[in-house]
């Protein structure tokens, strides 16, 4: 039976063409939503990998006219203490300006003897940021007094970067880096989705700040008591204020700063959403359509089929494996398109994400030919044989 | 081999009600062959489909092939269809984007019959027809005569033991109507098939067993 459904379809190729065709189109512009969607999900389903609630970011302008670096080294932890000695205040960190949720990036490459990694993205940290954000080192240890007389840069990195240059190899104690800018690698962290919930981690590497200079700071993260409140606010910005000449203070919140870099990734995925449901309500709609008139100029075929022994059962089984056949047919020509993603590895994403979202449009469509395809099936097995034979 | 009592059909629709059929005794027997005549209306074809169980009686009983088919249901009667009946009609019902061979092939899709046998009885059923040389053709290649050729090979094809036509010979000239004809007489003959055939023609109808005449949904003879 399905062999001659095969041929019937086979014979009415024209007719079916635009059908094929429409349903291949669907296909693609599900696939790119479900690779969206998928990738947003697997990023979405990894740990945070710190803390975010109660820490604020003060923003700063710095123009210190303090050249010795003495002198600037006792002014920059001045303010720390100062900061610190507030009673709401738990712990307190300079940072470089890719705090957190931030749209800014500061992105370079690594090396590690043979091994080259690019998009790594470079954190300037104080000693407390790993307790302002709570995250887990791993390995080694986060950065402390006992650096002050290093004499090769310490730096810390996160699990993938570490994964990605040393494998299962020893990482602690390994030097990264040209040889006039080596670094000793002195401790291990969890991965931290500083881009939203939705983004990936990346690579990350994190360097002490250098309190005796001006350079590479421009935020402090607070971690604050849950008491904490607007007075409190006001009162830290005056103390910034009275420190730094009241040059550009700006205090926020990185649980407001997570809702805005999230909603900035949401955004194009919900226009993509709404886009993509009117399209498949577009071809639902023509799918039923065509399905339906299809059995109308039909009632002869299946009047003549209930005479020679179609049960109406068998009548609209036989419509709802048409359409069935019909979807095939076109995610075959879409899985092949499909698969074409992974293989010449278009967009970076892991091929996990293409294969899934495959998976995930290929039963999205089956589902959608199916329920257009059941009720005019229904509707057809419900047509009196002598009154399709009477209308042909 | 055919049993209708009392038969009683009416057509419902929203203002009208249609008695087409009322009071039809009819007794086919094995191996006859018979003709319906009537003008138009009078209820041949809807006579023709109760017969072929394709339409309900409104009232009275049915029994084909010593069966009373009125408690069947849906899968029974399409079952009973594809083993007992054969169908012919005045358009032919050929399905337009099939070949001639997968056309008269059809009824037995409706059966567990594998491909080689299928093939083998409909090539059978095509010759017996005298079109083994337009296996591959569509329908519409076809004149008319060889289409109803194709419609005659497909009701021949499961072997049934009835054949039901509705004016087999009304879409065609007098020649090809004859050819039609012979064939279906040969069948009679030959292979003991009964045949109920609906006909305006009185030449046709002289050539079967008997003739029923029908007016106004009732037996006038
Ligand atoms: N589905 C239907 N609904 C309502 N009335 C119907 C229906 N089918 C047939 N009729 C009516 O029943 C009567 C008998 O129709 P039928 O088709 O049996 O006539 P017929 O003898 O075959 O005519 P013809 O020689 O023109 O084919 C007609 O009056 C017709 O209008
Ligand atoms: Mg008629």
């Amino acid at each position: 039976m399905i062999k001659h459904l095969f041929k019937l379809i086979w014979n009415k190729k024209k007719q079916n063409f635009l059908l094929i065709t429409e349903i291949l189109v669907s296909f693609m512009v599900i696939f790119a939503v479900f690779i969206l969607v998928v990738n947003y999900y697997q990023h979405y389903k990894q740990p945070m990998g710190f803390e975010y609630d109660h820490v604020w970011v003060v923003n700063y302008q710095s123009d210190v006219k303090i050249k010795d670096k003495d002198s600037l080294d006792v002014y920059y932890k001045t303010i720390l203490s100062n900061i610190k000695a507030m009673p709401q205040v738990q712990e307190v960190s300079f940072a470089s300006s890719n705090v957190p949720f931030s749209a800014n990036t500061h992105m370079n490459n690594v090396d590690y003897k043979k091994v080259h990694v690019n998009r790594v993205n470079y954190y300037t940290a104080g000693d407390a940021y790993d307790k302002v954000l709570n995250m887990k080192v791993t390995e080694g240890r986060w950065f402390g007094k006992q650096d002050d007389a290093a004499t090769v840069k310490p730096v810390i990195i996160n699990r993938t970067l570490r994964q990605q240059l040393f494998g299962n190899g020893k990482a602690l104690g390994e030097k990264v880096g040209g040889n006039d800018s080596k670094r000793i690698i002195v401790g291990v962290v969890e991965d931290v989705k500083a881009k939203g919930d939705y983004q990936e981690a990346g690579l990350a590497m994190y360097e002490r700040i250098d309190t005796s200079s001006n350079d590479g700071r421009g935020r402090i993260l607070v971690k604050v008591n849950a008491n904490a409140d607007a007075a409190f606010e006001s009162r830290l910005y005056k103390l910034m204020a009275s420190n730094s000449n009241n040059s550009g203070i700006e205090i926020e919140h990185l649980t407001d700063k997570r809702k805005t870099i999230n909603n900035t990734t949401l955004i194009p995925m919900i226009i993509l959403l709404v886009v993509a449901c009117f399209l498949i309500i577009n071809v639902a709609l023509g799918l039923f359509g065509v399905l339906w008139y299809n059995i109308n100029k039909r009632k002869g075929e299946i009047g003549l089929r209930r005479a020679i022994g179609a049960s109406g059962d068998s009548v609209s089984w036989q419509l709802v494996t048409e359409s069935m056949i019909l979807a095939t047919l076109a995610l075959f020509i879409g899985i092949f398109f499909a698969v074409q993603f992974p293989l010449l590895n278009v967009f970076d994403l892991p091929a996990s994400v293409y294969l899934t979202a495959i998976l995930l449009s290929v039963m999205f469509i089956y589902l959608l030919v199916l329920i257009c395809s059941l009720y005019p099936g229904k509707q057809a097995s419900a047509i009196l044989p002598a009154i399709a034979l009477h209308e042909e | 081999m055919i049993k209708l009592q009392n038969i009683q059909k009416v057509y419902r629709t929203d203002t009208i009600e249609t008695l087409a059929l009322n009071g039809i005794n009819l007794d086919v027997a094995k191996g006859e062959f018979l003709s319906i005549m009537g003008p138009s209306g009078c209820g041949k074809s809807t006579l023709l489909n109760i017969m072929g169980l394709l339409d309900e009686p409104s009232k009275g009983s049915i029994s084909i092939a010593e069966q009373t088919t009125g408690r069947f249901n849906d899968k029974q009667l399409a079952k009973f269809r594809n083993q007992k009946l054969g169908f012919i009609f005045q358009s032919y019902h050929l399905i337009g984007d099939l070949q001639v061979i997968d056309n008269v092939e059809l009824p037995l899709l409706y059966r567990d019959t594998n491909a080689k046998e299928r093939r083998r009885l409909a090539t059978e059923a095509l010759e017996k027809v005298g079109l083994s040389n337009r296996l591959k053709h569509f329908p519409k290649q076809l004149s008319g005569g060889q289409r109803q050729r194709v419609a005659i090979a497909r009701a021949i094809v499961g072997n049934p033991e009835i054949i039901l036509a509705d004016e087999p010979t009304g879409n065609l000239d007098s020649a090809m109507g004859n050819e039609i004809m012979d064939i279906l007489l040969q069948l009679n003959r030959n292979d003991g098939t009964t045949i109920v055939m609906v006909t305006h023609d009185e030449n046709m109808a002289q050539k079967t067993h008997r003739l029923v005449r029908l007016f106004d949904g009732s037996q006038v003879q």
